[in-house]
């Protein structure tokens, strides 16, 4: 019991947003951190597509390890860990109950098994990739790999934006709870009170989609302002843009020591 | 007379606009409906799916390409990317369904205040989608798996659950998260927040070309992104075509399913007690509970 009471304190939203923004500015200074953005995303091209066709059990396994390695080079946030440990959980599971309910047996278990290993893999080495790039960086690589300038300004607003809106949904959220009165018999299971939370859930984004729809102007008129329409579209100023971006010795010293590992894996099982 | 059926047009700048407001709202809300945890009564998900009625409300008041492909975007950003459930190219074959779908639908629309149109609107996004996906996800398994006799129970269950989870979708999610919210916001926002990004509201003479979007082009176009889709979901789905390894069970014993099977139970066991304790707890909200056991 006291123990629930612990995780539910840290689950707060409070906790969320802080390790949102950990997750978005936190972790600046590990290794993944400071390599190039192109770097990552030739590492993720490979991590991210090639589970897909590799049917051998060791090799996958192998994969998961060093995965497992970088996600703990990179210092990822637990809750991004839990988050992810659900999800596979109850994808895997619920396949296997409903296996099971149609006359499968155990072995119904094994693909499913390799499946997980597989997903796991992928979704470690995005968590890794994308947790390790700060919102800016990200931006300024996706630009580089020739990625449209809104979509890749966009994308870098939103990490920076979510912890915001966030709040500001659970503000909106809270005074409602404040102004409404709550059910006062939960029903049968819940259903009262499930019922009444999912609707102020929803009610709430009525005042967030006009404060969002304001901020956006803002955003963009900012933009504006900045040129940054004129950048997105004119290659010189692109180019003086990013010419921060480098590989350096440590990226291709990355990129083959990734490859030595993986050629490693094929080889020796 | 020119001015009756001129086309609706946005600046770069409104487009962006549209854009980043579908994106950032939709993919919050991708936030919140992935740490709210699914009811399962048997083999039926009673689940938040996703709240459709953001990017089905934005795609009907402002110009739903841009609203549509923000969304999808936004959902694979925040609520994929960020909490670590990239599924690789399968999410190539969500993104292209869901702003397919949210597209047809807000095109659909052409009076934001008539109310039939809104709802009928909102339903054809969900069916549309659900029915790509549930397609997409039959189909996937009984042409990808050969060895589908290897595996019993498999091959039905595959047809049941999609079944389900696509009349749960519509029914369940699709009602009340899709059509129910659209019918309060579309007309409450109406005239409201376009004038917050600078635009004029939709109104019954601003039309997409109609003959352009339903001719030909389009018809070839929904193909051409199904069959992408299709494609791509079986090349991320080629995982299921394992083969069967019967050594497998030996290298790693039974202890390998029971501690699956343990730590399942563990979750279950963790909500019963959540639940229970609910009662005591008044000043944390629903939504904070719902994230401990799920």
């Amino acid at each position: 019991m006291e123990y629930t009471r612990k995780l539910a304190d840290k689950l707060s939203v409070e906790q969320v947003k802080i390790e949102l923004l950990n997750t978005a500015y936190g972790n600046g200074d590990t290794f993944l951190a400071k390599l190039d953005p192109r770097t990552l995303f030739l590492w993720y091209l490979f991590f991210g597509i090639v589970p897909w066709f590799v049917h051998d059990t060791g090799v996958l396994i192998g994969m998961c390890l060093f995965m497992v390695i970088t996600t703990y080079m990179a210092k990822i946030s637990p809750l991004i860990i839990f988050i992810l440990c659900l999800g596979l959980l109850g994808q895997g599971g619920y396949l296997l109950v409903v296996s099971l309910l149609f006359g499968g047996d155990w072995s119904t278990m094994l693909p499913l098994l390799v499946l997980t290993v597989k997903l796991s893999t992928i979704s470690l080495a995005s968590i890794t990739v994308f947790c390790s790039m700060n919102p800016d960086k990200l931006s300024d690589g996706l630009l580089k790999i020739k990625v449209p300038g809104q979509v890749s300004f966009s994308i870098a607003y939103g990490y920076r934006m979510l912890p915001t809106l966030l709040e500001e949904y659970h503000h909106v959220f809270q005074s409602f709870r404040l102004r409404g009165k709550a059910p006062e018999k939960h029903g049968f299971l819940y259903i009262r009170s499930i019922a009444y939370f999912v609707k102020i859930a929803m009610l709430s984004f009525y005042p967030l989609l006009l404060s969002t729809a304001k901020r956006a102007r803002t955003t963009v008129e900012a933009l504006e302002t900045k040129g940054s329409m004129y950048g997105f579209n004119h290659p010189e100023v692109k180019k003086l843009k990013l010419a921060s971006l480098s590989m350096k010795r440590q990226d291709y010293l990355f990129l083959i020591g990734s490859a030595v590992y993986v050629t490693g894996l094929f080889i020796l099982i | 007379m020119t001015t009756v059926n001129k086309r609706y047009t946005l600046t770069q700048s409104q487009k962006m606009m549209v854009f980043i407001l579908s994106m950032s709202l939709y993919g919050l809300s991708n936030m919140i409906t992935e740490l709210v945890p699914s009811v399962n009564l048997g083999p039926i998900e009673l689940s938040i799916e996703y709240f459709a009625f953001i990017p089905l409300t934005l795609c009907i008041l402002f110009h739903p390409l841009y609203a549509a492909i923000g969304a999808s975007l936004g959902e694979i950003i925040f609520g994929e990317l960020m909490l670590g459930q990239f599924g690789g190219f399968g999410e190539l074959e969500k993104f292209i369904a869901f702003s397919l779908a949210m597209y047809v639908a807000g095109t659909f629309v052409r009076d934001p205040r008539n109310k039939m149109q809104v709802g009928i609107a909102a339903m054809l996004g969900v069916i549309i989608h659900q029915l790509i996906s549930v397609t997409v996800d039959i189909l996937k398994v009984w042409v990808g798996v050969e060895e589908l006799e290897a595996v019993p129970g498999l091959a039905e269950s595959v047809v049941v659950v999609e079944g389900f989870s696509f009349l749960n979708d519509v029914l369940f999610s699709g009602i009340l998260f899709a059509l129910l919210p659209t019918l309060y916001l579309v007309p409450r926002l109406y005239g409201k927040i376009e004038p917050l990004l600078g635009m004029k509201p939709r109104d019954r003479n601003d039309r997409y070309s109609l003959a352009e979007i339903i001719g030909p082009r389009l018809i070839v176009i929904g193909f051409l992104l199904a069959a992408a889709a299709f494609i791509f979901e079986y090349l991320s789905e080629a995982g299921f075509n394992v083969e069967w390894e019967a050594d497998f069970l030996d290298m790693f014993g039974d202890w390998f399913i029971w501690v699956s099977i343990g730590v399942a139970l563990l979750v279950v066991i963790t909500t019963i007690i959540v639940m229970v304790k609910k009662k005591s707890k008044t000043d944390v909200t629903k939504k904070q509970e719902d994230k401990i056991p799920s």
